[in-house]
């Protein structure tokens, strides 16, 4: 189990947080000029990363709010989080918790 | 007189232990604004006494009623007065900024849960840390009891307020009842 923490509540258990997926991807701003396959792009494809990875978590039991969290898909290890708008935190130089 | 619907908890009060019980309803009112407007937050100030807290989890009190931080721009009023009319009041006080007010008071059922086994029963029953070195009286939190979403006020030392949806509140009147079960076993 993970202990995420929370921009606003701080650390909490991860039965307290809904999964968002991939962070930072950008709505188009003009939907209506797009054709199907870019749109498609937009809505379903997201990056399989093996690696630190920007994900979105909503604290769905807590504050009810949205913010991003930067972890490592193989081993769970969490880099840090920061609220919608801001910088993501500075990965660490090594490849990742390797275990 | 009609039954006792099975759903409240009142139909089980009779077996809940020593440091257990539900509250009788409070006026709960739902705020919600900009704690950054010194417009909002003078207004609130002005009308109930409350300086809304700005940090998480954290509540405090006014002359009739408390606030409880639920979120950045989120708070829960409670208290024993009447809540139509502090609606009323905040409505009054705050009208023509961007802000929500609204009665909630038949949304949550208040379980008090005190005494020397409050801790430990709280602490089976959640996976958030309420060890007095972290929580203290005058925090507030909202996290899952036994599952449940809830809100958990500390109220004294040893007290507890437990804020559950109304729907859940046999299920976790029930499982805190079985949580203290063990503690009042004589000696």
């Amino acid at each position: 189990m993970l202990n995420i923490d929370c921009p606003w509540c701080g650390k909490r258990h991860e039965t307290e947080f809904r999964y968002g997926g991939e962070a930072h991807i950008a709505r188009p701003e003009d939907p209506a000029k797009l054709d199907d396959a870019e749109w498609a792009e937009f809505l379903f494809m997201r990056t399989n990363t093996k690696g630190y990875f920007a994900e979105r978590w909503l604290h769905s039991h807590g504050c009810r709010r949205w913010f991003n969290v930067i972890r490592h898909t193989v081993t769970h290890e969490i880099v840090g989080s920061y609220k919608m708008g801001e910088k993501p935190p500075k990965l660490p130089k090594s490849a990742g918790g390797a275990k | 007189m009609a039954e006792t619907p099975w759903i409240t908890p009142a139909a089980i009060a009779e077996t809940f232990p020593e440091g257990l019980k539900e509250l009788p309803p409070r006026a709960q009112v739902n705020l919600r604004g900009s704690v950054t407007d010194s417009a909002f937050t003078d207004a609130v100030k002005a009308g109930t006494g409350i300086a809304l807290p700005d940090t998480p989890n954290k509540t405090a009190a006014g002359t009739d009623f408390k606030a409880l931080w639920l979120s950045p721009d989120e708070w829960l009023l409670v208290g024993e007065g009447e809540a139509a009319s502090l609606v009323q009041k905040l409505e009054a006080a705050l009208s023509g900024q961007h802000v929500a007010v609204n009665d909630v008071s038949a949304n949550r059922t208040i379980f008090e849960l005190s005494g020397p086994h409050s801790h430990p029963a709280l602490m089976k029953s959640s996976e958030f840390d309420f060890h007095p070195r972290v929580f203290a009286p005058g925090d507030c939190v909202q996290t899952l009891i036994a599952k449940s979403q809830a809100i958990v006020e500390q109220t004294g030392e040893t007290a507890f307020h437990i804020y559950v949806r109304s729907s859940f509140s046999r299920y976790v009147g029930a499982w805190l009842a079985e949580a203290l079960a063990e503690y009042s076993v004589a000696e």
